[in-house]
């Protein structure tokens, strides 16, 4: 099931995990984490959010950036809080 | 400015105690009204919670008695059940309560059914399955779900919860339950009159531990007694692990560790609110205990308000309806009615039933509150000589001016008798004023009298 993304403005649009990885792997590349373990835990917070996501056809993109700041928490404080405070953008 | 207009005066979430009362009192006061419900319409207790499991305990209570009939000169040929047929009749008495109407009957009502998740994209906003819907005001009542501890293996080997239990074919060889609570106490009740090896756990030293201590030692006496279940207490369930078609539980008890084989597990461990809606997107706090709401149901944004198991408490249905009404009375009228707890009965179907309100003696303890306390046996009351009942008691507790602050009753029909004490406590009477009321004789009520008689003697 594809999940619509609310945005700010009401615009919508539809979930991108590549875009997801991405901001991850910027959020920990910023606190000095190693390339190779910011691309995993990028996989790894993308994983949990695509099964959080499963049953929500649609979720705004502050959901996104709570939820996965919460996954990305237990893999790096320091990345979380970047990525939770910090315009990466998703 | 001109006023914002949206689709909707009021919309709840969720169909069960705490969101369909408010419905249907914004709709009669002329709201336009809609619910969202993801599940099954009534939500838990009567799908899966009071109803059936009640329905079911009913026809456990009629077998015991009938087992036990040949003390009042009834004989019976050979007596057994047919399990198929019990949860026919459970499943009718599901159907009764309306649930099988489905939205049939909000809709009569003007009530707009939505079936979907409702998720929050603003405070005034929620989509249901893409389609965005607005309101002035919502009602937060989206329940629990069942808390299932992180134990190893549990997950593999398998497990039920109340939801699996209610709608089993036929009771299990044995059973473990996790948990000991009123829940869990119910099922080991129900499974044990149906034949059911049951091993009944805790990690707390006491089964029934919000309740008064008399009252768990009795209910464990009965259990271990009466039903030949193994109660477990102090015990922590370590790791499950699958045997071949059974499963083994193996938990510590002090230092000592143990195993148990057992056909099925059953985890009554607690629930935790459903509060994955998107409750940030709409300013609404929350942890994972519940919704955070003030004395008028409100929660932290100011238009939506929350009732039931979601905000607590207390996990019963007469509580959220209670609340139901609080939340619509203070979204409907500009004088605020606020939630009082005094007085909330408490009962758990057991037989003897178990029944309680108010405060309980160690709560008293905790704010270190003067009191007097009393108990009355029910062996010593005109009716348990014609029932032939031994076992049961009453127990009052007053302030130090004789106010009624709570109650425990473990006895027939306790789940009646609790209501006198309960309107008792909510109207701050003292213990004489109920000792000085007339009872029927020979009614079980007679407990009640005679052991406020004995703290209005203090």
């Amino acid at each position: 099931m594809h999940t619509t993304i609310v945005k700010r403005h009401k615009t919508t649009e539809q979930y991108d995990e590549i875009k997801l990885m991405r901001s991850i792997y910027a959020a920990c590349l910023a606190v000095r984490t190693p390339a190779g373990e910011a691309e995993i835990t990028a996989k790894r917070v993308a994983k949990e959010l695509k099964a959080w996501l499963q049953k929500k056809p649609e979720v705004t993109s502050h959901d996104i950036r709570i939820h996965a700041a919460a996954f990305l928490q237990k893999y790096s404080t320091h990345a979380a809080y970047i990525y939770k405070h910090h315009g990466i953008v998703h | 400015m001109a006023k914002q207009t949206y689709d909707y005066d009021l919309i709840v979430l969720g169909s069960g105690g705490g969101g369909s009362v408010a419905a249907l009192i914004a709709a009669g006061a002329g709201k336009r009204v809609a619910i969202v419900e993801p599940g099954e319409m009534g939500g838990e207790c009567p799908n899966y919670g009071c109803v059936p499991t009640k329905s079911l305990l009913h026809a456990a209570e009629i077998y015991d008695a009938a087992k036990h009939a040949q003390q009042f000169g009834i004989r019976s040929g050979t007596l057994t059940y047919n399990y198929p047929s019990l949860k026919a009749w459970k499943d009718m008495a599901v159907y009764r309560t309306g649930t099988g109407e489905g939205k049939r009957l909000y809709e009569a009502e003007g009530i707009k059914v939505l079936e979907g998740e409702a998720h929050f994209i603003s405070d005034h906003e929620v989509t249901v399955n893409r389609r965005h819907i607005s309101a002035e005001s919502f009602i937060i009542a989206t329940g629990t779900h069942s808390s299932i501890p992180p134990i190893e293996g549990l997950e593999k080997a398998g497990y039920i919860t109340f939801k699996e239990a209610v709608n089993l074919t036929r009771p299990p060889k044995s059973l473990f339950i996790v948990g000991a609570g009123s829940v869990g106490c119910e099922f080991a009740e129900l499974f044990s009159v149906f034949g059911s090896k049951v091993h009944l756990a805790d990690i707390t030293p006491r089964i029934l531990p919000k309740e008064d201590e008399e009252v768990s030692e009795l209910v464990r006496d009965t259990f271990e007694n009466e039903r030949g279940m193994e109660i477990l207490t102090n015990a922590k369930v370590l790791r499950v692990a699958k045997e071949g078609l059974a499963k083994r539980v193996y938990f510590q008890q002090g230092a000592i560790e143990k195993s148990v084989k057992v056909d099925e597990v059953l985890v009554a461990t607690g629930k935790l609110a459903n509060v994955d809606i998107g409750l940030e997107n709409a300013g609404v706090e929350y942890t994972p205990r519940g919704i955070q709401t003030n004395e008028f149901m409100q929660t932290t944004a100011r238009n939506i308000y929350a009732a039931g198991d979601v905000v607590g408490p207390y996990n019963y249905t007469h509580t959220a309806i209670y609340q139901s009404r609080i939340a619509a009375n203070n979204i409907l009228h500009k004088q605020k009615v606020a939630a009082d707890y005094r007085a909330v009965p408490r009962v758990v179907f057991l037989s003897p039933e178990v029944a309680s309100v108010g405060l309980s003696e160690d709560e008293c303890i905790k704010r270190d509150m003067p009191i007097k306390k009393a108990i009355a046996p029910v062996a010593i009351i005109g009716r348990a000589n014609t029932s032939n009942v031994e076992r049961g008691f009453v127990k009052v507790i007053a302030d130090r001016h004789g106010v009624l602050v709570g109650a425990s009753i473990v006895s027939p029909r306790a789940g009646e008798m609790i209501h006198e004490l309960t309107l008792a406590i909510q109207m701050r009477l003292q213990a004489a004023d109920v000792a000085n009321t007339i009872h029927a004789f020979p009614t079980w009520s007679e407990a009640v009298r005679i052991a406020c008689s004995k703290v209005a003697k203090m």
